[in-house]
């Protein structure tokens, strides 16, 4: 009696450490948080907004008053609000798909470019798929990283249209982004390729 | 005693094949590591955030652009 107790213990213990292996290797299930991007409705640029096309034509990109075309990649466009000395406040990019980013694997993609680019302590804060644009659907991540001189929080996203795959960021320091937050998400949600 | 041995060898067979499933997942997994962090070290090209590569603003120090090539 005694040893079939002792084998019962031992096949439920065997069996429990099976169950907890399976548990190890599987993915953490996410934050169950409010929408991050319920801000993101597609709409068109405010008035008095400016409109940039890429060289291309395959997209176009909104930006506030106040903010200026600045030097970038050839075939994309990038827009900066700048402080003295020419520091960066804010900055709004597109940039045609050029490398293996898609719409479903953004989420891990965008934060290992960035580590890969040399930015240092990316951190994911947020992403979803199946996002609605004015002319396509997209993925888009929230992160944050530092460069070799600063501290960004972007919202970069890649939109998939019906002629073309792009990729839209909006970035700014985060002592700044309180107060850019609002062109920022209104910049993207008007974002058309 | 020499009853009680015979009773104990399916046990016994159960808890190794028991354990053996997650010791093998434990070591696909340091595999599947490993070979991820080879595969991030033959491609990696960094360009220097200074100055670097084609000059506009992440390669100085600004946040990152939209592109997917480094």
């Amino acid at each position: 009696m005694a040893t079939s107790s002792r084998l019962l213990c031992g096949l439920v213990l065997a069996a429990a450490l099976a169950v907890a292996g399976c548990g190890g290797t599987s993915r953490d299930a996410g934050h169950a948080a409010a929408d991050p991007f319920a801000w993101l409705q597609p709409a068109h640029p405010p008035a008095g907004w400016k409109v940039a096309r890429l060289p291309s034509g395959a997209a176009s990109l909104a930006y506030p008053p106040g903010w200026q075309p600045i030097h970038t990649d050839p075939g994309t466009f990038s827009a900066a609000l700048l402080g003295a000395h020419g520091r960066i406040h804010g900055y709004l990019n597109a940039t045609p798909r050029s490398g293996a980013e898609t719409l479903a694997n953004w989420a891990r993609f965008r934060p290992a470019h960035n580590h890969e680019e040399g930015d240092r302590s990316v951190v994911t804060e947020a992403s979803a798929t199946h996002l609605r644009f004015r002319a396509g659907a997209g993925s888009c991540v929230i992160d944050r990283y530092a460069t070799v001189s600063a501290r960004y929080r972007e919202i970069a996203c890649i939109v998939r249209g019906s002629h073309a795959t792009t990729v839209v960021v909006a970035a700014a320091q985060p002592q700044d982004w309180g107060r850019l937050e609002p062109a920022l998400r209104r910049s993207v949600a008007t974002f058309s390729t | 005693m020499t009853f009680k041995l015979p009773k104990l060898i399916p046990a016994a067979l159960a808890l190794c094949c028991a354990l053996a499933i997650p010791v093998a997942g434990i070591a696909q997994a340091k595999s599947t590591k490993s070979h991820h962090h080879h595969h991030k070290a033959k491609h990696h090209s960094t360009i220097p955030q200074n100055n670097g590569g084609d000059r506009d603003a992440d390669n100085n120090g600004g946040p990152s652009d939209g592109d997917g090539n480094i």
